[in-house]
């Protein structure tokens, strides 16, 4: 079976900087993996590379072995780092317009993480604070049973309690195929439920171990190796 | 998936579509009710062709302020849902970039030929009263021999040309659009620019070509007959479609290179 995720030279650049250069990359499934690096190391240039909604410079970006298009559309299930739904919609609306369009995603499964979190579901969007839209985000694009999450600062905007419910969230409904695939500055947060680090600088791949290999081969958690990497 | 695309798009400009053509029509029948339909064309007042003016006037600027929010409701729904944050939602949706881009010329279609049916309707409803069609009847064989047709004939193939310029219209809108996102900033202005440019070179070839085919509307017009006007018109209705097509064509092929190969949101 192919990686869910190859990057093979990719590169992407903005007028005259890099935001990826040659990146080389494989990822199998199965995983928890935290994308980190500073601001402007090219996380979300690759999270947006791997959704379609930015196209490479050079290089390619395979999916289960496709390039980024319909049919990988499919099984990856994507969520930005911006508000990206309709500002009119209700909660509801959303709902349907996720159950309308993706084959995966399964509805009772929003309708219970709403409820747990005591989300209106007539409320629209625009009346909802930053928190809690981010929520609403989360859940439904954790309500997709797909082959690949990609998480562009999932817990950037939400208060420390929230963070773990969401991070509950993203544990308990991601099947143990799927892959999720996760940026955020917030590692000390994250750090548990990884498996697996990729750290950027500058575009390239400064690192890529397992968690447990930092811990054991670096005697260090992810957030102490990730200063020191780091360190301005 | 082009039809759940389509269906999802027209839902969500209804509203305020609705609300602009409700208004549109219902403007129309008080007009006819209040004004129209107590003319009295018996005699020909100063008074009388000044409120016909004014009234015409105010009709007029209405009718073109309902088409450009349409226009305006076509553009920003093509910007908004595929260029902005929405484009993240979009985007990442299991359609390819053909099915977007249909499913947006085929709702942008819809809105424009539902516009053009509004816009028909209240035109209708304002000169059909009794009163009118019959001071009407009195001008109507002078009007006829200037036009070579009737004048219902003359509106029914304005119209119909006005149907087929939809489709070019919301194609060169998205095209406009779509050249202003290959830009890296100031996209809206870039694609102001585009809409001009694109306009200016269209209206110098098509020039060019109606000064080639003899077509260019100017000094021998005044002394054609009815019969000569019609041919002369049909002449050049034939020519604006056919540049319109090639038009579009061409505007066609970019937008649909430029959503395959070349989004980038940022």
């Amino acid at each position: 079976m192919s990686p869910i995720l190859e990057c093979r030279n990719l590169t992407k650049k903005y007028g005259g900087s890099y935001a990826l250069s040659g990146l080389n990359l494989t990822l199998e499934r199965g995983e928890i993996i935290g994308l980190l690096g500073p601001n402007g190391s090219g996380k979300s240039s690759l999270i947006k590379l791997a959704a379609g909604v930015l196209q490479p410079t050079a290089g390619e970006i395979l999916l289960s072995g496709k390039a980024p298009g319909a049919e990988t559309k499919r099984f990856v299930s994507y969520l930005p780092d911006r508000s990206y739904l309709g500002r009119q919609m209700r909660v509801s609306e959303a709902v349907d317009y996720y159950n309308t369009f993706y084959d995966n995603f399964r509805p009772e499964r929003a309708s219970g993480m709403l409820d747990s979190l005591e989300i209106d579901r007539r409320a629209r969007l625009s009346s909802l604070s930053k928190g809690t839209l981010e929520k609403v985000q989360l859940i439904l694009v954790m309500s997709r049973d797909a082959d690949l999450y990609l998480l562009d600062e999932p817990i950037g905007g939400v208060d420390p309690a929230a963070r773990d419910y969401i991070l509950q969230t993203i544990l308990t409904n991601y099947n143990e195929n799927a892959t999720v695939l996760l940026s955020t500055h917030l590692i000390s947060d994250i750090e548990n439920i990884l498996d697996r680090v990729l750290f950027l600088r500058g575009g390239q791949l400064a690192l890529n171990a397992s968690v447990d290999e930092i811990r054991t081969e670096y005697g260090k958690s992810v957030d102490t190796l990730f200063r020191e990497v780091f360190k301005c | 998936m082009l039809r759940k695309l389509i269906k999802f798009d027209l839902k969500s400009g209804a509203r305020i579509f609705l609300l602009l053509h409700g208004i549109l029509l219902a403007v129309g029948l008080s007009g006819r009710l209040l004004f129209m339909n107590h003319l009295d064309f018996s005699e020909a007042t100063p008074a009388l062709v000044s409120s016909i003016v004014l009234f015409a006037s105010l009709t007029l600027f209405l009718l073109m302020a309902v088409c450009f929010c349409t226009w305006l409701l076509i553009a920003v729904r093509f910007y908004r849902n595929l260029f902005t944050g929405e484009g993240y939602l979009t985007w990442t949706l299991p359609a390819s970039a053909v099915e977007h881009l249909w499913a947006k010329i085929i709702s942008g279609i819809i809105w424009y030929t539902l516009d053009c049916l509004v816009v028909a309707a209240v035109i209708l409803m304002l000169v059909t009263g009794q009163n009118v069609t019959d001071a009407y009847s009195v001008i109507a064989p002078e009007v006829t021999a200037e036009l070579g047709m009737p004048l219902s004939t003359f509106g029914l193939y304005l119209f119909i040309v006005m149907i087929i310029s939809c489709f070019s219209s919301v194609i060169m809108t998205y095209f406009c659009i779509a050249v202003g996102q290959l830009f890296p900033a100031h996209r809206v202005l870039c694609a102001i620019a585009a809409y001009f440019i694109s306009g200016l070179i269209i209206q110098a070839v098509s020039m060019g070509l109606m000064l080639l085919l003899k077509l260019f509307p100017g000094i021998n017009l005044s002394i054609l007959n009815g019969e000569q006007l019609a041919q002369y018109m049909f002449s050049a209705i034939t020519l604006s479609i056919a540049i319109m097509f090639a038009v579009s064509a061409a505007e066609y092929a970019a937008v649909h290179y430029i959503m395959k190969k070349k989004i980038n949101l940022l």
